[in-house]
């Protein structure tokens, strides 16, 4: 199968039409396959490990505008592309990376933003190393990668905190505006992308956000190291130039019902509503204070700015000796977020080992350096407390890995006898997230998974109720933000069809 | 943002405020809360709900002047707005049944109980409302829930200690005068939650209580508010605040309560500070 095969109909073609431009061409002529082959990949400037962990702001510096048309070069820009196909939102990217090249930066954005949303958010927290990065041509040729995370980000950076909310929306195409209401349930990125899109083609969309900030799991979620408020603030901004009301303090399923906003003209729904509900691992203790869920903690420190505590009113637990159990992004963000808060010793304890946790890679590598501990194979049996309550240390088992299970990951199977205690102030749980019960329990008919989850036509995003449509974490329970927006974007297609059909 | 109508000094420490939430309003039921941010660096409080006003599009909100944000909350004025409320949070208990009900109501849980004794009286049922206070002067609300409730009890703490007669004795003396009562509902500090919740223990009369723990987002994501009941855990803010007493760990939802005790006290003292640099 050739790469450009999984591309949706028409988009090969699209592809070829832009790469056979005479600027393109020109482009490709002005520097050999030799030597942009020989242009190592840029290193993406960053914080000194030592003094990052003193402060809550971004890692990554970002590419300088030197740094990111060197990258651009090392692009071929070659005929069949396997960064498109594996992108969820199957951006152009050897387009936009040549636009870059050529210094027209703008046009670089435009590009982007045609299939996504939110560029300088995926630009930072998507896992490019298993999506557009992983089928770079150049890892073919024995090179690492074009680091593609890196210029989407430097392009939305570039542009968008320096123009104002709404800059450069006049320029797309006039649409007709089209009379019928959207409700968008949540305002992660699921819901900000079906919102933006849905608002494109015309329609009146109304974003219903339960918590008092908009973002979803990018404001509750993911710490501020990796995704600076004002980044998400941009975003924001841009989505509601286009249009898209979003109304927070709104919990729909209790302020009122997907019943009351059909009665106030609501004709489809897009329920973005996330992963909310924390899995716990139901062992003795795990209610002692010191116990936190992963969905506590962050929310704690990133939506309510605990870490800037007593300034912010919301307090946050600092630990001495903090535990942080899981491998995945979730988990990263937590022990990384108890070193900075002051944790003598932050350490992950995962039950596979190293090759099997999920986390982005670049996650893992910041950790390192950082100087988390990583305890894998292991898994808590029990917490232990003193007399008042608190946490004081946990018991641990030793796991070896057994035969695939259904993830078609090694099963870890304890080993009898290799019980040991370790001293912990801090235990925070991020063992995973399954979808929020409190509105999808509520809509009879519904249909749901094995893990409360919301059934869809992937093609579609249509439930099995007519005119509600769902995305991203409600569907996947813990995935990424990018299968959300590709969710989103799907939704918003399918929602066009069904109300052009009524 | 939430605009307050009125603000006002109930009792000694116990303020109510009024604000526009006109959704909010629409959707209430008796026995909910809201969660509440002062302002834009504050904490996101529950409340329970004291009272709704559906046309004005209004809610009530009655709360000790105890924390931070609570302090905050007792010093707004008309015309000023808490940065966020959203709800009606928490599952709204049952109404409906034939035997008489005793609402228990101390501190704060006076005026969130006022809504239920409606509720319950509308439902058609006998409502024998039990007011516990320090002393007459910590007492409010007396006419209002008089309007709705059968009989009205005080029970105030200084009597206790004059009368030799302990709190379960007195609690018992009130339940075993009326036979007709199947169900006792309590809402007020964590203290007369347990004091009520002993009293009745072991007598078969099945006793809600309304729980209080500390809460984040309100809305089941994030588990700060985990109580145990008969061996179980729940998220006090989806799956109660109403539970039966029987079966709670007392000493873990004590425990849990107290988490940020010492924090709570530095966030207090800051405050002062900075109120007594407004007033210089």
């Amino acid at each position: 199968m050739s790469r450009t095969d999984r591309l949706e109909p028409g988009q090969a073609e699209r592809l070829l039409r832009e790469r056979e431009k005479d600027w393109r061409k020109a482009l490709r002529r002005e520097i050999s396959i030799q030597k942009r082959l020989a242009i190592e990949r840029q290193p993406m400037p960053e914080q000194e490990p030592r003094v990052r962990i003193g402060n809550f702001k971004e890692v990554n510096l970002g590419y300088t505008l030197e740094l990111a048309r060197a990258e651009a070069r090392r692009c071929l820009d070659c005929g069949q592309p396997g960064c498109v196909a594996g992108c969820p939102v199957a951006i152009d990217i050897p387009t936009f990376i040549k636009y870059i090249e050529a210094g027209e930066l703008e046009k670089a954005l435009e590009k982007i933003r045609e299939t996504n949303g939110l560029p300088a958010i995926c630009g930072r927290v998507c896992p490019q190393e298993v999506q557009c990065e992983k089928d770079c041509n150049l890892v073919r040729a024995g090179k690492a990668p074009v680091a593609i995370g890196h210029l989407e980000r430097f392009v939305a950076d570039y542009l968008c905190l320096r123009e104002e909310a709404g800059a450069g929306i006049s320029s797309s195409p006039e649409l007709a505006r089209r009379p019928e209401k959207i409700a968008v349930v949540g305002s992660g990125p699921g819901g900000l992308t079906a919102a933006a899109d849905l608002a494109r083609l015309g329609y009146r969309v109304t974003v219903f956000e339960a918590l008092h900030l908009p973002g979803g799991v990018l404001a509750y979620g993911i710490p501020e190291f990796r995704l600076p408020r004002e980044i998400l603030q941009s975003e924001i901004n841009f989505i509601k130039a286009l249009g898209v009301e979003i109304k927070t303090n709104f919990i729909v399923g209790r302020t009122a019902s997907l019943e009351d906003l059909r009665q106030d003209g609501y004709r489809a729904f897009f329920l973005g509503t996330g992963a909310g509900l924390p899995s716990f691992m139901n062992i003795p203790g795990e209610n002692l204070l010191g116990v936190y869920s992963a969905n506590e903690y962050l929310t704690r420190v990133n939506l309510m700015k605990g870490f800037r505590f007593p300034e912010f009113d919301t307090p946050v637990p600092r630990a001495r000796r903090a535990a942080v159990i899981g491998g995945g992004n979730v988990a990263m963000d937590a022990v990384r977020t108890a070193l900075r808060l002051g944790a003598e010793q932050a350490t992950i304890f995962y039950r596979r080992s190293r090759a099997e946790m999920p986390a982005r890679v670049e996650e893992v590598k910041h950790a390192e350096e950082e100087g988390i501990v990583f305890n894998f194979l292991t898994v808590p049996v029990r917490f232990l407390g003193n007399d008042r309550g608190q946490l004081r240390g946990m018991v641990l088992q030793r796991l070896a890995l057994g035969e695939p299970d259904s993830s078609g990951r090694p099963r870890p199977v304890p080993i009898p006898g290799s019980e040991f205690e370790v001293e912990v102030d801090l235990a925070v749980v991020a063992i995973g997230q399954s979808p929020n019960p409190l509105l999808i329990k509520q809509l009879p008919g519904l249909k749901l998974g094995r893990w409360g989850n919301v059934e869809v036509d992937f093609q579609t995003m249509a439930t099995s109720l007519p005119g509600i449509y769902a995305g991203g974490d409600a569907v996947r329970g813990g995935a990424t933000v990018i299968l959300a927006m590709g969710d989103g974007r799907r939704a918003a297609r399918a929602i066009d069809e069904f109300l052009r059909k009524e | 943002m939430n605009r307050v109508v009125l603000s006002e000094r109930l009792v000694p420490n116990l303020y109510r405020l009024v604000l526009e939430a006109p959704e909010v309003a629409a959707a209430a039921r008796a026995g909910q809360f809201v969660m509440v941010i002062p302002d834009g660096k504050g904490e996101r409080i529950p409340i329970n709900l004291a009272d709704w006003d559906r046309e004005r599009g209004t809610v009530d909100l009655v709360f000790l002047n105890l924390g931070a944000s609570t302090r905050k909350l007792a010093a707004l004025k008309p015309g000023e707005a808490v940065e966020g409320l959203a709800g009606p949070l928490g599952r709204a208990p049952e109404v409906s049944g034939s035997g008489a009900v005793l609402l228990v109501g101390g501190c704060y849980g006076i005026g969130g109980l006022y809504p239920l004794a409606r509720e319950l009286k509308q439902a058609g049922r006998r409502v024998i409302f039990l007011a516990e206070a320090r002393s007459p002067a910590y007492l409010y609300w007396e006419d209002r829930i008089k309007k709705y409730a059968d009989e009205f009890l005080t029970l105030f703490r200084e009597d206790c200690l004059g009368s030799g007669q302990n709190f379960k004795e007195l609690v018992g003396e009130v339940i075993s005068e009326r036979p007709d009562i199947d169900l006792v509902m309590v809402m007020g500090c964590s203290y007369l939650l347990f004091k009520f919740s002993e009293a009745t223990t072991g007598s078969g009369l099945k006793t809600l209580v309304s729980l209080n723990p500390i809460m984040v987002d309100g809305t089941g994501m994030c588990g700060a508010c985990r109580v145990s009941v008969g061996g179980r855990t729940y998220f006090a803010c989806v799956d109660g605040p109403w539970f039966e007493a029987g079966g709670l760990d007392w000493q873990e939802y004590f425990n849990r309560r107290k988490a940020f005790l010492f924090q709570e006290e530095q966030a207090l003292a800051r405050l002062d500070r900075e109120f007594w640099k407004r007033m210089e």
